[in-house]
């Protein structure tokens, strides 16, 4: 039944997304009311909202009868994961995907329908026909099960271990299908005519959007495997973490394009807004198909070269359409070295080459295949040596921008006079006093040049303030937590202790357990710093339905710094075990930093809703414009 | 950049991903004389391959710990007894193990005349290029390996690598 | 006011002066004092996606990095065991690509991209001659409209249809296990579990196995095995009474039997181990058996 009704649903998105398209492009070509146009976009949600649903009830009814069921259901997963477990595989993930891109159509329908509008969403419907065609053809989770199994493995056990997984997944998707607006308004732009001119004020808010999810989907993410993973650190350059970072980078150079009307530099932000939404479509192409291994990547699967295919297709397009040269508004002025539209330039200059290196680094195993025979991954050495040092150049940067706001050489060179101190004494002090390694210490430079340079900011609850303060955070965290991260392994007998810098822990008792078939072995451990003594319990988990085993770290988090604790091993006899110890300074201020860039979005987002209902009826003038962007 | 070259790169691009797509065919692998593997077996013995010379030799590295290791244990074991008076000498690097577990699994196998080579820490195995267990060389009669499977061996594979040294249809 | 300015400079020349010389304090070597550790930080751990071998858990890294410390403690240096590694396991055991072939492109592409990107952005903020606006495209004339409109349709029709067709070629033909068996799963654990000669665990979760195929004697021979092992001697007599209900010759039933019944009614024991010897004089245990009997 269930069965019947997703099938059917999908169906329904099938015949409704190009029925939609059509009509948005009739709209465009010939202007009649947009009425039907606009039923069409809410019928195709309907129909991804309703897979949904009919995917969530199979799931939390164990209904195995449904083949993504019996793949990835469970009698005995607990509720809640049992709800997140539709996007812990492909099929259904797939649909979460065609729910919020479906919303996104929706949404975007919602507005003047002028022809910019109704191209837009030409290209949003397209793309929305093309996945429901790829959940139909390519990746049906309604197919059935005959005979219908009586209990399913569950979602893979990591999965099942952290609150996060509700938010992370839907949050990046958000982010990620929040950058296919700005792409098709800028496919838009070009053959709307004079209402083209609008595409960057109507696509701003969202890309911030889609920034602020992504942000706070990357960094959740990055939350997630630091308590779960167990193997003490947050970001490992896997190729599914890079996949949500090139959007991320890309959109944040967008952002900073379109700042005051993004005059002049039209270009700039064509290739920006498309590049976002190729970026995903790459990334959802390289991490889904299997094509490239990660921790992440769904297993193989037929979608690899359709989702290819559809790449191609969208690059083709996008440089077609916005490619050629355009009705240039009126020549901005050449600008003045020290300006904001330098600062901008030069900033999407970097974030565009951090782009490229992160995407040479995760395709080249794919390319160097033939030639090499190998499909090796790059490193996260490579990228230390080239991205981390281009993102202290992009943090310097950023800490510059006080000094954009005021008139005169003088003056700014004075603002910048007490950060540039600041930096360079942080750098002085650190560097002299223990041996970081150069990259952490010039991040701590940078970072401290950025919060010295924001901290007379007035006011202070500005988005350029908050983001920016957020990324010198994240750097600051970032470059302690590496720099003076402290680890040791070791086999303790019960009673011996472990020492790491001025934490110590003494194991005090194994302990295993095996309630129906699910072995658990814990390790009761005792850790003493600074005169206080508290209890961890890192565990070890076995799960016989996927033959897998899972290590669950105990994290005793603190301002200063975590006290991460793993359990490697235990002997036959549970007399001793093999304890990982990590101290890892300033993690905390990572997480910190991410909430506090993405309220700057947040922010930034309020203020652009806010101002576009004021100032719907009338074209905005160049001081609005300027407004609308932060400040940077 | 010019929208042309755009095109072009990506479309090259493109055509690379599409044929890494497709497995392509195994690398081949050109015969490499075998590393050595000496020491003393588990029932105490002297085991050294640079003596085996002019017998094929099976080489498979296990562990107990390793469940897919288990499973072919016994195939091997087959193929050494049915192949033995040709000349095939079935020899088990034992990974980071125990020797009891590994006791345990002879015994479990019927596989006790197996000969096992120890290997608690390892090191035998990285001079071989091991990458993980199970994994299996065929070491022809003049020592060289010219066949080398990761992961799990299966008859046919066996067959395939092991008739023709052996001479056996 | 020209005294403050002399103080500002000279202020940040000392901090200029100060930092540089942390940097190339921090900059220096001693940053890891692990030499193993250093080795193994620029090799990859072959068993694992992406992960060093300072870092992997995996046993093989382990291994690798017994090998590294064996040569370090050699004197080898940090090349030569690089290169040592390399003829064993083939370029891509280095962490870094090597800078030929593809790897090149690694170093090439951020190069031109920063370079593309600066010059764009140069040219961006020093206009020289603006391309002539050309006009707009033309627009809106009914004919062309239409054809555009049946041109789309066509189009996602062809979308639509192309995703069909390769969907159905390129889908693997039922590669999917079928989901997982729970006693299979408690099988291959109880396995385990014995491998660790945790003999009272495996013999439970062969139980479980048992309730979901009360028929399998295979199982309930392993469970007596098991319980053999575990020293449950009338447990492991139930069984293999059991067992010799459905087929009164089995050799390891008899076998198990005999082997419980030494320590429930060592009498009867001898009678039960020369009927297994009776039955299967081949079966591996059987020379064990008969040392049992004659001594």
């Amino acid at each position: 039944m269930l069965a019947d009704l997703g099938t059917a649903s999908l169906a329904a998105g099938l015949l409704t997304a190009p029925l939609a398209a059509l009509l948005w492009l009739r709209v465009a070509l010939a202007g009649p009311a947009a009425r039907p146009a606009r039923l069409a976009s809410a019928a195709a949600l309907l129909a991804a909202a309703t897979a949904v649903v009919a995917l969530e009830t199979a799931l939390l009814t164990h209904d195995f009868s449904v083949r993504f069921v019996a793949e990835n259901g469970g009698r005995h997963v607990p509720v809640y994961y049992t709800v997140t477990s539709l996007w812990s595989a492909m099929d259904g993930s797939l649909l979460l995907w065609l729910l919020v891109l479906a919303a996104y159509a929706a949404l975007l329908a919602r507005g003047r329908p002028d022809r910019l509008r109704a191209y837009a969403m030409v290209v949003v419907s397209v793309v929305t026909t093309f996945f429901f065609a790829l959940s139909v053809f390519a990746a049906n989770p309604f197919r059935a099960v005959t005979p219908a199994p009586a209990d399913g493995p569950g979602p893979n056990p990591l999965l099942q271990q952290h609150p996060a997984m509700g938010v992370h997944p839907p949050l990046l998707y958000a982010g990620y299908l929040g950058t296919v607006v700005p792409f098709a308004l800028a496919l838009a732009a070009p053959l709307a005519g004079p209402a083209g001119r609008r595409w960057l004020r109507v696509a701003r808010p969202w890309a911030l959007v889609s920034w602020c999810t992504l942000t706070a989907g990357i960094v959740l993410g990055a939350w997630w495997s630091y308590a779960v993973l167990g193997w003490g650190g947050y970001w490992a350059w896997d190729p599914v973490e890079n996949a949500s970072l090139l959007p991320w980078l890309t959109t944040t150079a967008f952002l900073h394009t379109t700042l005051g009307g993004g005059r002049g530099r039209e270009r700039w932000n064509s290739v920006l807004a498309c590049a976002g939404f190729l970026l995903v479509l790459l990334g959802t192409f390289l991490t889904r198909s299997g094509a490239v291994a990660s921790v992440h990547a769904f297993t193989d699967s037929p979608l690899g070269p359709l989702l290819l295919g559809f790449v191609l297709l969208a690059v083709l397009t996008a440089t077609v359409l916005t490619g050629r040269p355009r009705t240039a508004p009126a020549p901005a002025p050449a600008s003045p070295l020290r300006s904001r539209g330098t600062a901008v330039l030069g900033n999407a200059a970097l974030l565009l080459t951090i782009a490229a290196t992160v995407l040479t680094g995760t395709v080249l195993p794919l390319l160097a295949e033939p030639v090499t025979g190998s499909r090796a991954a790059v490193g996260a050495g490579y990228y230390h040596r080239t991205a981390v040092p281009l993102a202290v150049l992009v943090l310097l940067l950023a800490g510059v921008t006080p000094a954009l706001r005021v008139r005169g050489r003088a003056e700014a060179l004075r603002r910048l006079v007490l950060p540039g101190a600041a930096g360079l004494a942080t750098v002085a002090c650190v560097g002299l006093s223990s041996r970081p390694g150069t990259a952490a210490l010039t991040g701590f430079g940078a970072a401290a040049f950025v919060l010295a340079g924001l901290a007379t900011a007035r006011p202070l609850l500005r988005p350029a303030v908050l983001g920016h303060a957020g990324l010198a955070l994240l750097a600051l965290g970032v470059a302690a937590s590496t720099a003076y991260g402290r680890a040791e392994e070791r086999t303790l007998r019960v009673g011996e202790t472990l020492r790491v810098s001025d934490v110590s822990v003494r194991l005090v008792s194994v302990q295993r357990s095996a309630p129906a078939g699910r072995m658990a072995v814990r390790a009761r451990l005792a850790v003493s710093s600074a005169g206080t003594t508290r209890t961890a319990v890192p565990a070890l988990r076995y799960d016989p339905a996927r033959e897998t085993a899972v290590t669950v770290p105990a994290i005793d988090g603190g301002v200063r710094r975590d006290v991460y604790l793993t359990l490697l091993a235990v002997s036959a006899d549970s007399g001793t075990a093999t304890v990982r110890l990590a101290v890892n300074p300033l993690v905390g201020v990572i997480w910190a930093g991410g909430a506090v860039a993405t309220a700057g979005g947040v922010l930034a987002l309020a203020r652009a809703v806010r101002r576009h209902r004021h100032r719907r009826p009338e074209p905005a003038g160049a001081r609005t414009a300027v407004a609308a962007g932060a400040p940077a | 950049m010019a929208p042309a070259t755009i095109l072009l790169l990506t479309l090259g691009v493109g055509v690379v991903l599409a044929a890494g797509e497709r497995p392509g065919p195994g690398v081949a692998h050109r015969p490499r004389a075998a590393p050595a593997l000496a020491g003393t077996t588990l029932p105490g013995q002297r085991y050294d391959l640079a003596a085996a010379r002019g017998h094929v030799v099976l080489v498979n590295v296990f562990a107990s710990w390793c469940g897919p290791c288990r499973d072919e244990l016994p195939l091997l074991v087959g193929t050494g007894r049915r192949w033995a008076p040709q000349g095939l000498q079935v020899v088990g690097l034992n990974l980071r193990d125990g020797p009891d577990a590994v006791r345990a699994l002879l015994a479990e196998a019927r596989a006790e005349d197996l000969t096992v080579v120890p290997d608690p820490e390892g090191v035998r195995a990285v001079e071989w290029g091991v990458r993980g267990v199970p994994e299996t060389f065929v070491v022809d009669r003049d020592g060289r390996i010219v066949a080398h499977q990761p992961g799990v061996v299966t008859a046919k594979w066996l067959e395939q690598h092991l008739a023709p040294l052996l001479g056996t249809p | 006011m020209t005294r403050r300015r002399l103080l500002v400079v000279l202020g940040l020349g000392v901090l200029v002066t100060a930092a540089l010389a942390g940097l190339l304090r921090s900059a220096g070597p001693a940053g890891r004092a692990d030499p193993v550790a250093e080795v193994a930080a620029g090799l990859r751990c072959p068993a694992c996606q992406g992960e060093s071998l300072a870092e992997s858990r995996s046993p093989i890294a382990a291994s690798m990095r017994q090998v590294i410390a064996d040569q370090v403690a050699q004197g080898r240096e940090p090349e030569q065991i690089h290169r040592w590694f390399v003829q064993r396991y083939g370029d891509e055991v280095l962490a870094q690509p090597p800078t030929r072939g593809p790897g090149l492109l690694l170093w090439v592409v951020p190069a031109v991209a920063l370079l593309g990107g600066g010059l764009a952005a140069a040219r961006t903020l020093r206009p020289g001659r603006r391309e002539a606006a050309g006009p707009t495209v033309p627009h809106g004339r009914p004919r062309s409209s239409r054809i555009v409109w049946w041109l789309t349709a066509a189009g996602l029709v062809a979308l639509v249809a192309t995703v069909a067709v390769a969907a159905d070629r390129l889908t693997p033909p039922a590669t999917r296990p079928p989901p997982a068996d729970p006693a299979v799963v408690s099988l291959r654990l109880a396995q385990d579990l014995e491998g660790q000669q945790r003999y009272g665990a495996a013999a439970q979760l062969y139980r479980e196995a048992l309730t979901a195929r009360p028929d399998d004697d295979a199982i309930r021979l392993r469970l007596a095995f098991a319980l053999l092992r575990a020293a449950d001697a009338p447990g492991a007599e139930r069984s293999a009474r059991e067992v010799l209900g459905h087929t009164p010759d089995s050799p390891d039933g008899l076998l198990v039997l005999g082997l419980a019944q030494r320590t429930t009614r060592p009498a009867e024991a001898p009678v039960t181990l020369r009927r297994f010897l009776a039955v299967a004089p081949g079966h591996p245990a059987a020379t064990e058996i008969r040392r049992l009997l004659g001594s």
